[in-house]
């Protein structure tokens, strides 16, 4: 093992508690293991309040009237009982924080309380997996703006990429919320789809999903071509391209190219 | 000498006004909607001090052009950078918090080979800031300081010392901070980093914090900056969305008073 493998695996060891636990690790005896596990659980809760605080700032305003700050749940037994099988990063991890998170502030101080809980829940699983950190020039499964011609091998969507459908038109009300007020904006109730993707770099953008788009997510599996997908999804020729450049742009659907 | 801090979009309107500092390093890039940078920008001295990437591995092209970009927006008069490897090379790990690398012969050379490479790329000066190891890691060859004084050796690059960083390590290995800092390579340094550190629950001892430096910590500053000749400006290094501003005005007052 190098250097840099080795450098890997402490890091690793310090972001996986189950790793961290395991006989493979500590067998390695390279660390005070007390002090690992201490620095492990400081960067958890380091790790998990900047995500805590900017996905869910949406509820951090509302605190103003729940009194109920999101990142609260880090000094709570619930958040110490994950930290034995917390992985930073990991999306089930980031599901769990997400849970503790929504389960504390829940209340029914707004009505459109648990779309605004469903979102923000969304934008951290989304957000969660690996990444990529820098462009190698090896990789080939950038996102292209448009298919590459010809033929264009077949879509599938992005692993974690989510379609939300909501009760009330919450892309409206979310800036005014982070404005200052006296009593919490109101949101219009009106059937709202959205959608939830993550860049490879790791950039989470969402955006009002067509039904043109809920189509394609739907359909999308990798296997099916672009003029498949169009049938399945009935869309012309000129919606499909539209649709999936649309897609691409924010990293819900990529061109897979096979192995 | 300078004596400056860290640009805290929530304070933007406090140091907009302020006369008492001479420079504010810049974390992030400004936000869209920030109405207090024209005036920032206007007004003071900055420092690019963002993550640009881990010289453990060389950065991309489109890290340096956005290195390039910020140090030419900040008209930066030098580039600073951290001994970091936080991520695992293959993206599945990151601790997203400063965490030092192994120090040996490998990563000596990856850090100097890629240093010189952006070095060349930057129409500015490079420097490097040291960072805080909280447990040995018994694969490291040589202590952190000869490492250092090896790469700075090789490189040419300035030295951005954070004493805060000093001062735990020394703290953590039962040394005065004054003995511990002997050892670094300080003819070097350029830049100061001065911090408050505060007791932290899971590593069960002092950390560093958006806190003022203590009166023992400006000490150390002052000894500090009698044996570092080259230095250009001292920072307090506070970040932070707790931070408010009377810590801010009142640490560099207290800085510029000690110096």
């Amino acid at each position: 093992m190098n250097d840099r493998a080795l450098q890997d695996d402490v890091i690793r060891a310090l972001a996986d508690a189950p790793y961290r636990a395991s006989a493979e690790w500590r067998g390695r005896g390279l660390v005070d293991a007390g002090k690992v596990e201490r620095f492990a659980r400081f960067l958890a809760r380091h790790f998990y309040h900047e995500r805590i605080v900017h996905f869910f700032k949406y509820s951090r305003a509302l605190a103003r009237v729940t009194a109920r700050w999101p990142e609260a749940v880090l000094r709570q037994p619930g958040f110490d009982a994950l930290l034995a099988t917390a992985v930073l990063g990991e999306r089930a991890t980031a599901h769990a924080v997400a849970r503790l998170v929504t389960a504390y502030v829940a209340g029914e101080e707004v009505p459109y309380h648990k779309d605004l809980l469903r979102y923000q829940e969304a934008m951290m699983v989304v957000e969660a997996g690996p990444r990529v950190w820098r462009d190698t020039g090896r990789d080939d499964d950038r996102p292209a703006v448009v298919p590459p011609p010809p033929p264009p091998p077949p879509p599938e969507l992005v692993e974690g990429t989510e379609l939300l459908e909501l009760e009330y038109d919450l892309p409206t009300v979310l800036p005014q919320l982070l404005q200052p007020w006296t009593t919490p904006p109101e949101a219009p109730r009106r059937a709202t789809r959205l959608i939830v993707a993550r860049s490879r770099h790791g950039r989470v953008a969402v955006a009002r999903a067509s039904d043109a788009i809920a189509s394609v997510v739907r359909f999308a599996d990798g296997a099916r071509t672009v003029d498949d997908l169009a049938r399945a999804a009935g869309l012309r020729p000129g919606e499909i391209a539209a649709t999936l450049r649309d897609l691409t742009e924010i990293g819900a659907v990529r061109f897979s190219t096979g192995s | 000498m300078m004596v400056g801090a860290f640009y805290n979009p929530h304070l933007g309107a406090e140091l907009a006004a302020a006369r008492n500092i001479d420079h504010l390093a810049m974390a992030d890039p400004p936000a869209a909607g920030d109405r207090h940078w024209p005036a920032i920008k206007q007004r003071y001295t900055l420092l690019l001090h963002d993550y640009l990437g881990q010289l453990s591995e060389p950065l991309d092209d489109r890290a340096i052009e956005r290195a390039r970009s910020l140090a030419g927006l900040y008209d930066s008069p030098w580039v600073a950078e951290h001994f970091q490897c936080l991520h695992t090379e293959d993206g599945t790990y990151n601790l997203n918090y400063v965490f030092p690398p192994l120090y040996t012969e490998e990563f000596l050379a990856r850090f100097v080979t890629n240093a010189n490479a952006l070095k060349a790329r930057l129409d500015q000066p490079l420097v490097m800031e040291n960072i805080p190891g909280f447990f040995d890691v018994h694969a490291s060859q040589m202590p952190e300081p000869v490492w250092l004084r090896r790469f700075f050796d090789a490189t040419g690059t300035g030295f951005l010392l954070d004493l805060p960083h000093v001062w735990l390590e020394a703290h953590y290995r039962g040394l005065t901070p004054q003995a511990w800092l002997a050892e670094f390579p300080l003819e070097h340094v350029v830049e100061v980093h001065v911090a408050g550190v505060e007791q932290d629950r899971d590593l069960e001892g002092p950390w560093i914090a958006p806190t003022a430096p203590s009166d023992a910590m400006l000490d150390f500053m002052a000894h500090a900056l009698t044996r570092c000749p080259a230095t250009r400006a001292v920072t307090f290094d506070a970040f932070s969305p707790s931070l408010t501003a009377d810590v801010l005005f009142s640490s560099v007052d207290r800085i510029r008073a000690a110096l």
